[in-house]
């Protein structure tokens, strides 16, 4: 009883790390997710500015390229197709190999990384809900004399909102589980205590037993998102 | 002086040109109705009219001051642009009513969010809050939706909420009310209560411009017709005219098509 008493004690210690990880990145990938989805819709056209030619078709194309929209989507592109693992890994080692230093440590690459990787992932979400919401909304908004600030924030966003909601909490429920990835560079986290115990004291159960933390951690978070969800239930886009 | 007056507009989309040179005039308290097949350009020169689109040609002038000429690029800012938009009310096909808000607060949005403008707003604010929903009730009752008041509009009818359109735009108390097919979205058995409505604002000379496909309906509430075909104006007169004896063959056949369906 009282071994069990202790690993319970030495995993939650893990899971400290864990929940802080989780609630780092959610608090800053949220946001950071908002700008870059931002960035991807960007209509800016520099070459605009060239004078109109028919017929000329990579010249045409060249007038309507969109660079930051671009060079955001290419980015997304990459952090999303490649594992986040790698991801850790480049963050934490790459500065060592590129100029024989290391920028950031364990805990602070892994966030870097988690927040980049999640950022992305988000973008896509905050995308999707806001460019879900029909062209007619912000148009009746415009007819209304509103301002743009006006439309986002009074016509827009609680549309959005309702629309992000289930798969935002779906992404959400994914970064929980992601958080074990930090044990590849030492960061100890739940499932490094876990293992600890396999490779130094030959005890199997309880790495199974962190599979309970997480489970409770992802049904507090259900409960959570089905309240919000039914608390935007009251209206239907 | 007319209360509207369109000269020369013209609007391109791409190479096609949707609208070849719109003169047009309306007289405070009329009703203008547009007719003419889908692609016409009745709809762009409403969403011209309303600053939705950008005319590449052209002046607009309300009350006789000029409130758009595409020649002078200092009529596209889009600060002078909001305001200008406010003489004009555009009620939609499809509605675009608020989704997230009932009927009451559909309907004051606008209201307050422009009162907040005023430069007594801070001092009266409470005072200018309570106006504002005393109006937006009291237009609300006029189109007959007292007892909808907080409801959302996924619990309306398609009618019902086609109204609480109205009622927004009316409240903003525009010059001249835009309808763009107000009931080509509607079940046919919801159509009447619409155009009822209609029907009552030009009886109280509400200065209108239609966009319809309702024959009938047009003949009965405008007091002038104009018949698009291929982004020009082809004919327009008093609807006993257009509609008893249209003068282009143009016209001729769009009714007859109509008559025969």
């Amino acid at each position: 009883m009282s071994l069990f008493i202790s690993v319970t004690m030495n995993l939650l210690e893990g899971f400290g790390m864990t929940c802080l990880i989780f609630l780092l990145t959610l608090v800053l990938a949220l946001p950071l997710g908002l700008i870059v989805s931002f960035g991807s819709m960007s209509k800016w056209a520099p070459f605009r500015i060239l004078p109109e030619r028919s017929g000329a078709k990579f010249y045409n194309k060249l007038r309507s390229f969109r660079p930051v929209s671009f060079l955001i989507r290419l980015f997304v592109w990459v952090i999303r197709g490649t594992p986040l693992m790698l991801q850790l890994l480049i963050v934490f080692f790459g500065p060592g190999i590129l100029w024989q230093t290391s920028v950031f440590s364990r805990f602070q690459a892994t966030i870097v990384a988690f927040v980049i990787n999640y950022a992305c992932y988000f973008s896509e979400i905050y995308r999707g809900g806001i460019e879900g919401v029909p062209h007619g909304q912000h148009e009746a908004g415009l007819v209304l004399g509103m301002t743009r600030p006006q439309i986002f924030f009074k016509v827009t966003l609680m549309q959005v909102i309702k629309r992000i909601v289930p798969p935002m909490s779906n992404e959400i429920i994914t970064l929980v589980k992601d958080t074990s990835l930090a044990r590849i560079i030492a960061v100890v986290d739940i499932i490094f205590v876990g293992m600890r115990y396999v490779t130094s004291e030959a005890l199997l159960w309880p790495l199974f037993y962190t599979g309970a933390f997480y489970l409770i951690f992802c049904g507090i978070l259900t409960l959570l998102f089905g309240f919000i969800e039914r608390r935007l239930s009251y209206f239907k886009v | 002086m007319s209360i509207l007056e369109v000269t020369g507009l013209k609007k391109n989309f791409g190479g096609l040109s949707v609208l070849k040179g719109i003169d047009l005039t309306l007289e405070k308290g009329r009703a203008l109705a547009l007719i003419g097949a889908s692609g016409s350009g009745k709809t762009t020169l409403l969403r011209c009219l309303n600053f939705l689109e950008t005319p590449d040609a052209g002046t607009i002038r309300v009350n006789g001051e000029k409130i758009f000429d595409a020649s002078d690029p200092s009529f596209k800012n889009e600060r002078g642009i909001r305001r200008k938009r406010l003489h004009f009310g555009l009620v939609f096909q499809s509605f675009n009513l608020f989704p997230q808000y009932n009927t009451l607060r559909n309907v004051t949005l606008a209201m307050e969010l422009l009162a907040r403008e005023h430069p007594d707003y801070k001092q009266n604010k409470a005072a200018i809050l309570k106006q504002a929903e005393a109006d937006a009730r009291a237009i609300l009752e006029r189109v007959g939706l007292s007892d909808k008041l907080f409801s959302y509009p996924h619990q309306l009818s398609g009618g019902q909420q086609q109204r609480v359109a109205i009622a927004r735009a009316l409240a903003l108390s525009p010059d001249i009310l835009c309808f763009d097919e107000p009931t080509s979205a509607l079940d046919p058995e919801l159509t009447g209560e619409v155009l009822r409505v209609i029907k009552s604002l030009a009886e109280n000379e509400t200065t209108m411009i239609i966009v319809t496909h309702e024959m009938q309906f047009a003949r009965d509430v405008s007091d002038t017709v104009i018949f698009m075909d291929e982004g020009s104006i082809i004919e327009q007169g008093p609807p006993e005219k257009v509609f008893g004896n249209p003068s282009e063959e143009r016209t001729q056949r769009f009714l007859e098509r109509y008559s025969a369906s």
